[in-house]
């Protein structure tokens, strides 16, 4: 297991994560950095009306190193263009 | 040692001497338990219930994909799973989020209460009820309030009830939790928790940091939370 931190930088500022959590790899942490993103987006959403994508999370390690950055955008598929949806099947 | 139970009954109740005796004479096995342990597990066949002395237990569900959702928090005082002297088995588990220390009450002590202090057992029933009312506030909770409130919500609950057993003042108290535990408690994960701790923070209504809630605005925070204690029911009358 290793212990890594998920810091928060989007619209409300930089949430530093102090507690930091322990993953069984780095792919666990991007599993729950992905989550975490998808579970903040659907509360504003559900509260404000908004989908802010400008965001992103940094997993650092317990040395304070960055060693992944996971952007909200990838976090989401997005799906904007009307033509291609159900009205036409 | 049973002190925080009969705090939390006579807030609700009168309690005679007889019936403190007889809370008393029911108690058996004293345990200390580690941090993070789960003692009960769903399924298990059960003869006693666990009264908590010290510390903070869990009630919940785990899910498929190697999370859990906790279902409700116990704090010093509160019976665990008083249910279980009907139930006989439990369809959850119940563990340790902080180190605690319990007290096994037989359940064929219960029953001798049930037959000899009818009034005291009215109370216990009580006990459980009270438990099915804060079940349906973590219900409304989890599926209607956002984030932000539901957290709220919860730091106002744990107010009152640590408050009832002397274990909080209206400006703060302890509570050893993780933001993990707490993301478990409220269907979020611990990076959300966090996230919304730094907004209530900001909003200077309440911040948890070091094991410690302290509340700057009580009344700021029970009306975002919308909070109303009456779930709790805190009325002292005859049952």
């Amino acid at each position: 297991m290793t212990h890594y931190y998920l810091n928060i930088i989007n619209g409300t500022g930089f949430v530093g994560d102090h507690e930091g959590e322990e993953f069984p790899d780095l792919a666990a942490a991007r599993r729950k950095a992905t989550e975490s993103v998808r579970s903040i987006l659907s509360d504003e959403l559900k509260s404000a009306g908004l989908i802010d994508l400008k965001g992103r999370i940094e997993i650092a390690d317990q040395q304070g190193s960055i060693v992944l950055t996971l952007p909200f955008r990838e976090a989401v598929e997005l799906r904007l263009d009307d033509s291609s949806g159900w009205e036409d099947a | 040692m049973i002190d925080k139970q009969l705090m939390k009954l006579r807030v609700r109740d009168d309690i005679s001497p007889e019936e403190e005796q007889a809370l008393h004479d029911a108690q058996g096995q004293v345990i200390d338990y580690p941090a993070d342990h789960t003692f009960i597990t769903a399924g298990d066949e059960l003869n006693c219930s666990t009264l908590l002395l010290e510390g903070i237990l869990g009630r919940y569900k785990d899910l498929s994909d190697g999370e859990r959702q906790i279902t409700e928090l116990h704090v010093a005082g509160d019976f665990a799973d008083l249910h279980s002297f009907t139930l006989k088995h439990l369809d959850h588990n119940v563990m340790t989020l902080t180190p605690a220390k319990i007290v096994q009450v037989p359940h064929e002590k219960l029953k001798r209460i049930t037959e000899q202090h009818p009034h005291l057992a009215r109370v216990l029933w009580f006990s459980t009820n009270l438990d099915a009312a804060i079940h349906r506030e973590w219900e409304v909770s989890l599926g209607r309030r956002n984030a932000l409130q539901r957290t709220a919500h919860l730091f106002c609950e744990l107010q009152v009830r640590l408050g009832i057993v002397g274990l909080a003042t209206e400006a703060e108290y302890r509570l050893p939790l993780t933001q993990v535990q707490l993301a478990e408690c409220l269907g979020l994960t611990s990076v959300h928790v966090n996230r919304v701790l730094k907004e209530l923070r900001e909003r200077r209504l309440v911040e948890f940091r070091s094991a410690r809630v302290k509340i700057a605005d009580l009344a700021g925070l029970r009306s975002i939370a919308e909070f109303d204690p009456a779930f709790l029911y805190l009325d002292r009358r005859p049952r």
